[in-house]
């Protein structure tokens, strides 16, 4: 879903630009006060390792039927871990990777951030908490209520961070919208499978391995 | 500062990824569990500029302000290993400066207040 540059158009490169940077200077000042509630010592190393994950689980692309391939996003599998400002943050900052290897355009980094980071880390993280919130009524273990809602929460993010950037494509004039926003809904309507097996299967490996690494409890409203 | 004991294993943990991540790619294509085709994204413009090698054409030819510094590397396991060490780097100086910050304005609101 890495948007090349020249593909949108100048104002919607940067109206997203906009948003994006806004967003991402609100996530430092959240971050800010998160810090300060948790041990940041033991936290920031392992910001750096989850950000070199996503990068290696960016970096290769399963096979998804009819020529087409998928990889992860993560913006959702990280939200659940760390919150949705911290995921937010390292989506950016593993897109400007990316981009220093033409994976994602640098115009297009704005635009990019809002599909992967906003939309898939805040958007994903409260439907992973509206997800739990009906999985509460049930008897289901902490750990299967965070790893299914984390299955779900990914899922519907990256398919509408996918309608969402076909919708961006489509105004820039590049594609009919009409094209745009169903081709990129059903390829990703696949893909989303792959994002959210593999986010859910590592949400559910971290609380069997190292439980307090996950930081939302409280937030996601787990019971 | 962030102490030797406190980053043996995040420095564990990332000579295993990018171990996991060699491997991958050593024998991800063989067996069929990665694939070079194009992403979700690219299928769409692809069909939407004639399908195959047209619409591969069209993506290529799009415009872009800069080369990418580290586009001209067509090794994958050495795009890889920088990939991974350099989002790792950029994270900790980030985030390690946004905790450094936050400590240096705690400490300096006692003081203010004395004056």
């Amino acid at each position: 879903m890495h948007i090349p540059d020249g593909l949108l158009e100048p104002i919607t490169t940067l109206i997203l630009w906009g948003v994006s940077i806004t967003v991402i200077i609100y996530s430092f000042s959240k971050i800010g006060k998160f810090f300060e509630k948790e041990d940041s010592e033991k936290l920031v190393p392992y910001i750096g390792v989850l950000g070199a994950v996503l990068f290696a689980f960016q970096f290769v692309n399963f096979p998804v039927p009819g020529g087409t391939s998928g990889h992860l996003i993560g913006g959702t599998l990280v939200a659940v871990i760390l919150g949705p400002w911290v995921s937010v943050v390292v989506l950016f900052l593993v897109l400007i990777v990316q981009s220093l290897f033409g994976d994602g355009g640098i115009t297009a980094l704005g635009a990019n951030a809002f599909n992967m980071g906003i939309i898939c880390g805040i958007v994903g993280f409260y439907i992973v908490k509206t997800t739990i919130m009906i999985f509460n009524k049930t008897k289901l273990s902490k750990q299967i209520k965070v790893t299914q809602s984390t299955a779900i929460g990914a899922y519907i993010a990256i398919i509408l961070a996918a309608a969402i950037c076909g919708i961006e494509i489509g105004i820039s004039g590049n594609i009919p919208l009409s094209f745009a926003v169903p081709a990129m809904v059903y390829w990703h309507l696949l893909i989303g499978i792959g994002e959210a097996l593999i986010s859910a299967l590592i949400v559910y490996y971290i609380y069997r391995a190292k439980p307090d690494l996950i930081t939302t409890e409280q937030m996601l409203g787990v019971e | 500062m962030l102490g030797k004991g406190k980053l043996k294993q995040p420095i564990i943990s990332l000579v295993i990824i990018t171990g996991v991540l060699m491997l991958a790619l050593g024998f991800g294509f063989t067996v069929g569990i990665l694939s070079n085709d194009p992403d979700g994204l690219e299928r769409a413009l692809i069909d939407a500029h004639g399908g195959g090698e047209e619409g591969e054409a069209w993506i290529e030819d799009l415009l872009s302000p800069w080369n990418p510094p580290l586009g001209n590397i067509s090794n994958d396991y050495l795009a890889g290993i920088i990939g991974i060490i350099s989002s790792f780097m950029i994270m900790i100086a980030i985030f390690r400066g946004v905790s450094v910050l936050k400590k240096k304005k705690k400490l300096d609101i006692p003081q203010k207040k004395e004056i």
